[in-house]
C-alpha cells in the first residue's frame, strides 16, 4: 500500500501533519493514520479561542472501530476549526491534506517547528510501524 | 437448543484432544493451599425433597396484603401483559444482543424501550439502561465531569441517601468530588468548577421541586454546569412536567415502577435520558434503527460503540458494558399497556389516594405531617410514636412506613410513608386505624 506524504508538509510521530502558512498551523491526520482508523464517522473539535499546549490533545477522531487522538503540533491558540466535518466527516479519508483539515492553530512559540519531522524522517517512521 | 450433559465418552475424547488425563489437571495451576477440601454441604436431594425444602423457606416470608412503604421501591400494579411478554424465552433467556443478524427481536425492543423513555421524559435521546437509579446517577455525575472537564460535582440535599453513598463510590474512583448542600445554599456553592449539580425531584422525603426554576438558576448561576434530575418513582411523570420542557440536561430514575416487583429490593431499572448535544458522551448502550446497504429493508443495531469501553478503553466515559435487557422490557410492555391516558390515571391515582391519607392524618391527633412542598405519593410524617406505629401496620398485616431513623439518627419517630394506586380503600382505612391505635398506645410505649 502506497500513502500519499506531501513534501511541504511537516509531520509528527503520532501521524499528525501541520502546514504552516506565516504564523498559522494547518493540523491534520496523515493518509497513513486514516487508513488505520478506516471509515470516520465523527470528529470532536476543541472550541475556538483555546490556548493549548504542545502534545496535548485537541480532537478526537472516531471511526466505526476506533477512536484516534489529534495531538497540538505547536503551542497555540485554536483560531479556527473545520465545521464542514460535521456533515462530512468521510473527507477525512478521502481528503487527508484537503477538506479533511481539522484546526488551524496562531503558533506562539516559532522554535516549536524545528521539532517537527520532515516528510523523509516521518516516511521511515512509518515503514518502521508498517513491519 | 436444549442442554445436552457430556457422557463419560465424550469427556474423555475432549481431555484426549487437549492432551490431559482427567478433568482435575486442569486445575492443577491452582496453589493448593487455595483449593478448599470439603465444603459444608449437605447431601443432594430429589427432585420433590427440594422443591418441598423450598416451600418451606418461602413459607417463613412475611406476605404483607398491602404496603405503605415507598422510599426508592414502590407497590404498583403490575399489568399480567408484563409477565407474560416478559417470560417468553426468547427474551427470557437471550443473551446480549451483540450480533444484529441474530437478535433483531431484543434489539428492537430496546429500541421502542429508548423511544418510549424520550417521549415520556421529552428527553431527546435515552439508553438502553442501565444497572439502577443510583448507578445511574452516579454515571450522570461522572458524565458531567466529563463534558465540562471539571472535577467538582453538588448534590442537593434530599436525594435517596443510597443513591448518595453510590455517587460517591464512583466520583471517588474518578477523582471527582461531590458536596452536599442545602437547596437555600445552592447559590453560594455554584462556581465556575462546578461540572454538575445533582437533585431529586420528587425528592427523598417526597417534597416536589419546581425543576423549571430550579434550573433555570443553576444555568444563569453556572451556564457550562451540567443539570441532573433524578427520581426513584417515574410514574409521577403521568402527571408532572416532563424534564425535557425544563432545563434539565440529564434525567435519570429508578425504573422499578413500570412494570417490576420490588423482589426484596431488586433487580431495578436505571433511566438514563440526555439531550442530542451530549449523545457522544452517553454511558451504557445504545441501539440504532438503520437500513440495509442494498435495499429499504429496516434493521436495529447497537451503535455509536465507540463511546464504549470496549472501543475507547480508559478514555471512555463509562465502564458499563451491559444493560437491564430484561428489566427495560418490563418497563416497556408496562409503559405501552398503559399507554399515555393510563399512566396519567395511575399518576393521579396516586397522587389522589396519598392527599387523601394526607387530609385524614389532620382529623387524628399526635401526627404532623412535615412536608412544605407539594408531594406525590410520598410524605414525612411526625408521629406520636413511630415504634407502636410499625407493630399496628404489622398486626393489619401492612408493610409499615419507613423510620427515618434508619438514614437519620436525629429525625426521631419521623416516618415517610408511601401511598400507591395498589392501596384499596379499605387498606387505607386500616392504616388509618394504625394510625390512630398508635396515637393511644403512645403513653404505654414511650
Amino acid at each position: 500500500m502506497e500513502y500519499e506524504f506531501p513534501d511541504e508538509l511537516k509531520y509528527l510521530q503520532t501521524h499528525e501533519w501541520v502546514r504552516i502558512e506565516d504564523n498559522i498551523a494547518t493540523v491534520g491526520i496523515t493518509d497513513y493514520a486514516q487508513h488505520q482508523l478506516g471509515d470516520i464517522v465523527y470528529v470532536e473539535l476543541p472550541e475556538i479561542g483555546t490556548t493549548l499546549k504542545k502534545g496535548v490533545n485537541v480532537a478526537e477522531i472516531e471511526s466505526v472501530k476506533a477512536v484516534g487522538e489529534l495531538m497540538m503540533p505547536l503551542s497555540g491558540k485554536i483560531i479556527e476549526v473545520n465545521t464542514g466535518l460535521a456533515d462530512n466527516p468521510e473527507s477525512v479519508n478521502s481528503s487527508p491534506y484537503g477538506t479533511g483539515w481539522m484546526v488551524k492553530i496562531e503558533i506562539i512559540n516559532n522554535s516549536e517547528i524545528d521539532e517537527l519531522l520532515s516528510v523523509e524522517a516521518y516516511k521511515e517512521i512509518v515503514k518502521t510501524e508498517k513491519k | 437448543m436444549d442442554f445436552v450433559p457430556h457422557d463419560d465418552k465424550t469427556v474423555t475424547e475432549m481431555l484426549k484432544v487437549i492432551g490431559v488425563n482427567k478433568i482435575e489437571d486442569l486445575f492443577e495451576d491452582i496453589p493448593k493451599d487455595l483449593i478448599i477440601n470439603g465444603l459444608n454441604l449437605p447431601e443432594g436431594l430429589s427432585e420433590p425433597d427440594v422443591l418441598k425444602k423450598l416451600k418451606e423457606l418461602g413459607e417463613k416470608n412475611t406476605i404483607y396484603t398491602n404496603s405503605f412503604l415507598g422510599a426508592g421501591c414502590y407497590f404498583h400494579y403490575i399489568p399480567t401483559l408484563v409477565d407474560f411478554v416478559i417470560s417468553r424465552s426468547e427474551f427470557y433467556t437471550s443473551y446480549t444482543p451483540y450480533q444484529a443478524e441474530a437478535s433483531q427481536g431484543y434489539l428492537q425492543a430496546i429500541y421502542e424501550y429508548q423511544s418510549v423513555i424520550s417521549r415520556l421524559t421529552q428527553m431527546d435521546v435515552a439508553n438502553a439502561s442501565m444497572y439502577d437509579g443510583s448507578t445511574a446517577l452516579a454515571e450522570a455525575a461522572i458524565m458531567a465531569s466529563i463534558i465540562t472537564g471539571k472535577n467538582q460535582v453538588i448534590a442537593l440535599e434530599g436525594i435517596h441517601p443510597e443513591y448518595i453513598d453510590v455517587v460517591k463510590t464512583y466520583c471517588w474512583g474518578q477523582n471527582v468530588t461531590i458536596k452536599i448542600v442545602p437547596v437555600e445554599e445552592l447559590k453560594n456553592e455554584l462556581n465556575q468548577e462546578t461540572a454538575g449539580v445533582l437533585f431529586q425531584s420528587p425528592n427523598f422525603f417526597g417534597d416536589i421541586e419546581d425543576v423549571l426554576i430550579l434550573a433555570k438558576k443553576i444555568k444563569e448561576k453556572s451556564p457550562n454546569c451540567l443539570v441532573i434530575q433524578c427520581m426513584t418513582d417515574p410514574t409521577c411523570l403521568g402527571i408532572l412536567k416532563p424534564p425535557g420542557e425544563t432545563e434539565v440536561d440529564i434525567f435519570v430514575a429508578e425504573g422499578q415502577s413500570f412494570g417490576i416487583s420490588p423482589s426484596f429490593g431488586g433487580p431495578g431499572l436505571g433511566i438514563f435520558a440526555t439531550r442530542k448535544k451530549f449523545l457522544r458522551k452517553i454511558p451504557g448502550r445504545l441501539v440504532g434503527k438503520t437500513k440495509e446497504i442494498d435495499g429499504e429493508r429496516e434493521g436495529f443495531l447497537l451503535t455509536l460503540q465507540a463511546r464504549e469501553q470496549h472501543i475507547r478503553r480508559e478514555k471512555a466515559s463509562s465502564n458499563i458494558c451491559t444493560n437491564q435487557a430484561l428489566c427495560s422490557l418490563s418497563a416497556l410492555i408496562y409503559l405501552v399497556s398503559l399507554g399515555k391516558t393510563g399512566l396519567r390515571e395511575i399518576a393521579t391515582q396516586n397522587f389522589q389516594k396519598a392527599h387523601y391519607v394526607k387530609n385524614k392524618l389532620k382529623e387524628i391527633p399526635g401526627y404532623e405531617i412535615l412536608n412544605t412542598k407539594p408531594t406525590y405519593n410520598e410524605f414525612i410524617l411526625r408521629c406520636p410514636n413511630i415504634d407502636s406505629l410499625i407493630q399496628e401496620c404489622k398486626k393489619l398485616n401492612l408493610l409499615p412506613p419507613l423510620p427515618l431513623s434508619k438514614y437519620y439518627p436525629e429525625m426521631k419517630n419521623v416516618a415517610l410513608v408511601c401511598v400507591t394506586e395498589s392501596n384499596s380503600r379499605e387498606s387505607i382505612e386500616k392504616f388509618i386505624k394504625a394510625l390512630e391505635l398508635a396515637n393511644n398506645n403512645k403513653e404505654g410505649c414511650d
